[in-house]
């Protein structure tokens, strides 16, 4: 019995061994997952049970500068679907057919969603409130609202290239919204929670909140008045004259930089930025195959996008003849009263180079010479100068560098480079053909002009507010470098105002702002080609500059010179923004003398009562009817801006019919013949267009109101607009 | 009491009290196992069932099923389990034959009986029958006839294939692999001559592999345990997920309670892979406390074993143990990922009321053993000679 007994004792203490062995080779192997293999396994089971929310931050709005919005985020609903629950409901059918009939969206992209293997699925982000009711009024599990953002631009295309838009993640994709980006955006926040493997939340524990850093506000340099003068009267001038390349312009303040308008056109909607609405262009697409259409269409919306003021570059022609008649003065290599003689022409290197005035201007002084726009003068001034100096002073205004604008897309130009600049290319330069710059340099560069001779760096964000609106950053005016003594400023301004009152920039005159400026018209390449870029730069008030304002008219039809088409706009422009401003207008003796007068009000004033009234406004009368009683009706009415010495129908019976005549046609005639032939038909008129008419100069009518044909009352006032003829 | 009890065993042994030791141990695992059952079968309970006391209830209910069974084992005069055990394999073997035609399934494989709200498997009560059966017919039968191979230990393999057999139409291979194993054990303990042994073992193990791919789904699960990550929805799921949870431990673990991997992730959180749940959960140090209790419950329960006082307490006791100490293997080798997927659950640990109620019952036995175990060393083992 002993022996079996030892046997089976010795037996189940060896098999009690092999357990040990592998109960304790499972605590290792239970180890090695926990600590050796542990690491990727984790990362998996947390990345499984994790539910990681975004919690966006709100965007911040983008102001003028008078805190005007320009753009601005709202709330809307975002609709998700939630697959897990509508597997478990089995309702994808009836969720498809509801989200697709009332986001008028496929049927199919919807089901797709409902069938992903994932916690939600996004089927429409920005939907409005009452189809975001709608679907909350079906009830039906599986759908969630979630709180989505929608930007959006109160005034449309205003300062479109500037401000910019945002894509349908709300990242900015242009202007302001793509560079500020990070500072309106804020910092999305996000939730960590945990999930269960049906994806509903865990009942406790770990839940991380990270707040969202709500998105700064953005103050603009720019004014949405001066905004909105220059984009009305900027479209005004492509409308008329049907530029084929499109235009830009900017006011600038030349005293510190800041940007107050800056528009781009043709321009688009922000709202819908990725919508062409131009027919034209639509049309030219059309026929195309789906892959061509829509590699065209994004073209064309990216050309639209293009902010042309400062992405794009242009030869400025003699509008630079401002920068090189400083660069002279200043390196007293020319005095205003030196004689120049212009036949028409100027022989550099054995080439021929014409003036725009073919005749020639024959001779003249330095500051005639900038009135005429004279070419053969600026050549001798730029041979004066010399390559080297010419070269320095192109850097120093500003030119071949970007001026460090906050905008995107900034361009350098193009200039020659070192070696490459000869007597040929000296001169040509020397009138502002050759190289190429970008409307925000031209500016940039006269501002300093104009400003006492400082370049300033321009700006366009005036501070950033954050969420609390505490101010976290404003800009500073910046002194670049002084370009140019105070007094060689000062003289410029002088001569510039000369160009505008008395020289080729005549048709920006403003009656009362002392503009100055100067016109350009140069030639696009390949020369010949018959295709001109007009320009005109100003600034005013002449002794004191308040703003500077550029206008460019790419490639426009018909007429072309700057002086007739760009100078007007700025003229414009400038009024209404210098009006704006509160700039207070300072008559010349001149000026004061022709006056426009208000008429009085005569009705109900004996005939005796009435004609001292309107003698004394300095208008002339004409009665309708017996001289007897009290005066009924007046022609033009009372308040009506007219010349002075308009003439006023009055008639003392009521019962008189008003007196009718017809409009005669008075476009395109000299100032004399649109007095006599308005007088001869018993009509008033005011003269628009230009603010001076008794100066040296052929005006001419472009424009009348009404038009020729209309019946009015005889005294009435007709609008006649008129341009200096002229070149550049 | 005392003359029941000396009635009850065949040799003029000394009923002493029962082994303090191995209870102590046996209600250490059974209250961590209550505790680590509700934390792990909460949010199941509660997502599936509405309640998240759902199943720690029934767990508790049949624990205190199982001490009325362990308490009825120690106390029963240990001749009757002698007695019946043949009856008690013949009942297991007609009721799992039973589990064959009217049977409800789980997990592609077919082995339940339910009895009102409570579901049997009757193969629990087959693996300690077949013990207690074989224990008895080694201590009865002349010295050695196991050494012979036709007439000892032939008849062993016939009752173990038929067992073994039907649970494999059953598909229910793990309970398959355990019976053989913890009988085979009983077995090799008992006597048997090991070149007759590791040839039959041989001839068994290769028996199995045929019956592994007969059956798609379990091949596919062999297949998941090489790469679990190749089928990570599928096959791989429930391997995977016990190990995302194991190794979401570390040496700590996240804390009681604190498991996520619970949350729906893990299919049976509560039931055969709780382990995973503890290793998540309690951490290094968890899993090592769960080994050293199993290992102390194995080393007790062995002693128990070797100072048992007759062949048939010694084999009995030690087939117990076998059971206790291979599902252990089992379910940990299965969760860790260690040796291919099969429903195994972890005695103490898993949520599953007949599992548990056998286990304590078999724990009775173990205890009403050790009432009457040799107390004092050398000298005893003299005595114990001398008699």
């Amino acid at each position: 019995m002993a022996k079996p007994k030892v046997n089976m004792k010795k037996r189940i203490i060896f098999l009690y061994g092999v357990f040990v062995v592998l109960i304790v080779a499972l605590v290792i192997r239970t180890g090695y997952l926990q600590f050796i293999s542990g690491g990727k396994l984790k990362r998996e089971a947390i990345e499984q049970q994790t539910r990681d929310s975004i919690v966006s931050s709100s965007r911040g709005t983008i102001y003028d500068r008078n805190y005007k919005v320009l753009a601005q985020s709202a709330s809307t609903n975002m609709v998700c679907v939630v697959p897990v629950t509508i597997r478990k409901n089995g309702n994808a059918e009836e969720i498809s057919k509801a989200l697709s009939e009332i986001l008028e969206i496929e049927y199919d992209t919807v089901y797709k969603k409902t069938q992903k293997n994932s916690y939600y699925e996004i089927v429409k982000r920005r939907v409005e409130t009452d189809k975001a009711d709608k679907i909350r009024a079906l009830n039906l599990e599986g759908i969630r609202l979630d709180d989505d953002t929608k930007r959006y631009y109160p005034n449309g295309s205003l300062a479109a290239h500037v401000i910019g838009f945002t894509g349908d993640d709300n990242q900015g994709l242009g202007g302001i919204e793509k560079v500020y980006d990070h500072v309106l955006g804020g910092v999305a926040g996000r939730i960590i929670s945990a999930k269960s493997a049906d994806g509903s939340d865990m009942p406790y524990e770990y839940e991380q909140y990270m707040d969202p850093v709500q998105g700064s506000d953005i103050v603009l340099t720019i004014d949405e008045t001066i905004q909105h003068f220059t984009e009305k009267h900027l479209e005004t001038a492509v409308a008329e004259t049907q530029v084929q390349a499109g235009a830009a312009a900017i006011v600038m303040n030349p005293k510190t930089g800041e940007i107050l308008a800056m528009a781009t056109k043709p321009d688009y909607d922000l709202n819908q930025p990725m919508t062409l609405t131009d027919e034209a262009v639509l049309a030219s697409l059309e026929g195309m195959s789906e892959e061509e259409y829509n590699k065209a269409y994004t073209e064309q919306l990216y050309k639209l996008w293009r902010n042309k003021a400062v992405v794009d570059t242009y030869e400025p022609g003699s509008t630079f003849k401002t920068i090189v008649a400083s660069m002279a003065l200043e390196e007293n290599v020319v005095q205003l009263n030196d004689s120049f003689v212009c036949n028409g022409s100027k022989t550099v290197s054995g080439i021929n180079i014409s003036c725009a005035n073919r005749l020639g201007h024959g001779v003249q002084t330095f500051v005639k010479g900038v009135h005429n726009s004279c070419n053969p003068v600026f050549m001798e001034v730029g041979e004066r100068i010399g390559v080297q100096k010419f070269r320095e002073y192109y850097k120093s205004f500003g030119f071949g560098a970007t001026t460090g604008f906050e905008l995107p897309g900034e361009a350098e130009g193009i200039f020659f480079a070192e070696g490459q600049m000869k007597a040929l290319e000296l001169a040509t330069s020397s009138f502002g053909q050759g190289f190429n710059v970008t409307p925000l340099q031209m500016i940039t560069a006269v501002s300093a002009i104009a400003n006492g001779g400082y370049l300033m760096k321009p700006y366009i964000v005036k501070q950033i507010n954050d969420e609390n609106g505490n101010v976290t950053k404003v800009t500073e005016p910046t002194v670049v470098r002084q370009v140019i003594s105070s007094e060689t400023s000062r003289t410029m301004c002088s001569i510039l105002e000369g160009v505008v009152s008395e020289g080729g920039g005549k048709n920006a005159y403003i009656k009362g702002y002392r503009l100055a400026g100067k016109t350009g018209t140069s030639e696009k390449q390949p020369r010949g080609c018959g295709k001109y870029v007009a320009s005109f730069i100003g600034f005013a008030p002449a002794d004191d500059p308040q703003l500077v304002c550029i206008v460019i008219l790419d490639d426009p039809i018909g007429e072309y010179y700057g002086s007739m088409i760009a100078a007007p706009v700025v003229g414009r422009i400038m009024e209404d923004s210098l009006r704006y401003l509160g700039v207070e207008r300072q008559y010349s003796a001149e000026e004061e003398a022709e006056t426009n007068v208000s008429v009085p009000n005569v009705v109900g004033l004996t005939m005796e009562k009435a004609q001292e009234t309107l003698v004394g406004a300095g208008l002339k009368y004409h009665l309708e009817g017996e001289a007897t009683g009290e005066i009924k009706k007046q022609t033009p009415r009372a308040g009506t801006a007219v010349r002075s010495g308009a003439i006023c129908t009055l008639y003392t019976d009521e019962n008189v019919e008003e007196k009718k005549v017809v409009v005669p046609d008075v476009v395109a005639l000299p100032l004399a013949d649109v007095n006599t032939i308005l007088a001869n038909s018993g009509l008033n008129f005011m003269i628009s267009g230009v603010g001076k008419h008794d100066a040296q100069g052929i005006l001419r009518s472009v424009r009348q109101e009404p038009a020729a044909g209309t019946e009015v009352s005889e005294g009435t006032v007709v609008n006649v607009e008129f341009r200096f003829a002229s070149s550049d | 009491m005392i003359e029941k009890g000396t009635k009850c065993v065949k040799q003029k042994r000394k009923k002493g009290s029962i082994d303090i030791p191995f209870l102590t141990i046996m209600l250490v695992m059974l209250i961590f196992g209550l505790i680590m059952v509700f934390s792990a079968s909460a949010p199941s309970a509660f997502y599936q069932e509405g309640d998240k006391l759902y199943y720690i209830k029934r767990q508790l209910i049949f624990s205190a099923i199982g001490f009325v069974a362990m308490f009825v084992t120690m106390r029963m005069d240990l001749r009757i389990i002698k007695q019946f055990s043949g009856v008690l394999c013949i009942i297991s073997f007609a009721l799992l034959l039973l589990v064959l035609v009217i049977g409800s399934s789980g997990g592609g494989a077919q082995r339940w009986l339910a009895i009102g709200p409570i579901r049997f498997q009757p193969s629990e009560l087959a693996k300690f029958a077949l013990i207690f059966y074989f224990a008895k017919r080694i201590s009865e039968q002349p010295k050695n006839t196991i050494q012979n191979f036709t007439r000892g230990l032939l008849p062993y393999i016939g009752i173990i294939g038929a067992f073994v057999g039907v649970m494999i139409l059953q598909d229910h291979l793990s309970g398959a692999v355990v019976i053989f194993i913890s009988s085979m054990i009983v077995l090799l303990a008992g006597g048997a001559n090991l070149l007759h042994f590791a040839v039959m073992g041989g001839i068994g193990v290769v028996a199995l592999i045929p019956a592994a791919l007969l059956e798609s789904y379990r091949f596919k699960r062999l297949l998941a345990f090489w790469d679990p990550f190749a089928d990570k929805l599928g096959d791989g799921y429930q391997i995977i997920q016990g190990l995302y949870a194991i190794a979401s431990g570390g040496l700590f673990g996240l804390g009681l309670g604190q498991s996520r991997q619970k949350f729906l992730y893990i299919p049976e959180a509560h039931n055969d892979y709780i382990y995973a749940i503890i290793c998540e959960e309690l951490g290094f140090v968890g899993a090592l406390a769960v080994a050293i209790l199993f290992l102390l419950l194995v080393t007790r329960g062995i002693y128990i074993a070797i100072h048992a006082p007759n062949t048939f307490t010694r084999l009995s006791v030690f087939g117990v143990i076998s059971v206790i100490g291979l599902q252990y293997i089992v379910n940990v080798g299965v969760v860790t990922a260690s040796i291919p997927n099969t429903g195994m659950q972890l005695p103490f640990f898993s949520a599953g009321g007949s599992s548990l109620i056998f286990i304590m019952a078999a724990m009775g036995v173990v205890l009403n053993v050790s009432q009457y175990i040799s107390t004092g060393g050398k000298k005893a083992a003299e005595k114990e000679k001398a008699l």
